[in-house]
């Protein structure tokens, strides 16, 4: 195959955009294709945020001080190798469904404390606000917003939407 | 009237252009014009094509002269015009050519600067990827595996969920 630039694949793979399953056959065809698509498969606005496996990934992604917020529920984080890309750097939107996402994972592991969920939630939202450099909406929770994601959101310059539809006035008024 | 199109040459003016290779095409100047396509061109009745052959600017000349007064679009429509997955029967039939070539269109297209076969020519690429597994493009676009087993392993576990929607 003749040699083109990378911005020439760029446009090639962005009209497979969303189309998930193609994207991902693309990405295993070699290693130069894989780091031009992985970048466009996980910024897609739609991801399948419900996907317990979507949520697996994004715990492999928080640091310490992150994953300290769940240390008093001795809950059993996900063991895989270090993941092969920072997956969360490319995300640009979080909808509604990552919450349904965390309860699935929730239900999977067998976990029920209410609290924990909301732990998990607070935590991930905060890995998020620290990781996707390009994230431009994000839909808040009710009972998620602590200290950290407070400083994470003000330390934010990409969003450009919050979705604050379940949240008390009282959180609102401090953004 | 220019048919929406801000050429400001009229029809009857021609250049000659030269290939990397010697071969001369005289075109309507509309083309020239319309295309930043010729940085060289000083305005003169000639300029020389750097990179692209005879054989790959005869097909990205015939591609410019059919679509000579297609409305010219804004620089910020780059996402509808990708958006938009339809390839004209012209167009399709004028891409039915050799993987090299439609490969050689496309490195020309980006060098002269020409968007809307640049973007025709990826879009044929994509298409030509659809509903394939791996094995199958790689075999299609000759490409060699250079995942080892681990890592592929790793790559299929990170992103299987895409395989599902």
């Amino acid at each position: 195959m003749i040699t083109i630039p990378n911005e020439c694949y760029y446009i090639i793979f962005n009209n497979l955009q969303s189309d998930y399953k193609n994207l991902f056959s693309c990405a295993l065809v070699n290693r130069h294709w894989c780091r031009i698509i992985i970048p466009i498969l996980w910024s897609d606005s739609k991801l399948p945020f419900k996907d317990i496996r979507l949520i697996e990934i994004f715990i492999l992604a928080l640091n310490v001080q992150e994953q300290a917020l769940l240390i008093p529920f001795k809950i059993i984080l996900p063991s895989h190798p270090k993941p092969l890309f920072e997956y969360t750097n490319y995300i640009t939107s979080i909808n509604g469904d990552i919450y349904d996402g965390i309860r699935n994972w929730f239900h999977f592991g067998g976990y029920e404390t209410k609290w924990l969920e909301n732990s998990i939630k607070c935590s991930l939202i905060a890995m998020f606000l620290r990781t996707s450099k390009k994230l431009k909406f994000i839909c808040l929770d009710e009972l998620i917003c602590n200290q950290i994601i407070s400083e994470n959101l003000s330390e934010n310059t990409t969003i450009t939407s919050i979705n604050l539809k379940y949240i008390s006035n009282d959180f609102k008024s401090e953004f | 009237m220019d048919n929406g199109t801000s050429n400001s040459a009229s029809e009857n003016e021609t250049i000659t252009l030269k290939s990397c290779d010697g071969i001369e095409f005289h075109i309507d100047a509309r083309i020239a014009n319309r295309y930043t396509l010729l940085n060289n061109w000083n305005g003169g009745e000639s300029a020389c094509i750097p990179n692209v052959n005879g054989k790959v600017l005869e097909k990205v000349l015939e591609w410019c002269e059919h679509h000579i007064n297609d409305p010219q679009l804004n620089c910020g429509d780059d996402d509808s015009r990708r958006r938009n997955t339809i390839i004209e029967e012209w167009d399709e039939n004028f891409l039915s050519c050799d993987q090299d070539m439609l490969f050689e269109i496309i490195l020309a297209a980006n060098y002269l600067e020409i968007k809307p076969l640049l973007d025709l020519g990826c879009k044929t690429v994509a298409n030509m990827m659809k509903s394939k597994s791996p094995e199958e493009i790689r075999s299609a676009f000759n490409i060699d595996n250079d995942y080892t087993p681990e890592e592929e392993e790793q790559f299929r576990k990170e992103n299987e969920w895409a395989e599902d929607y």
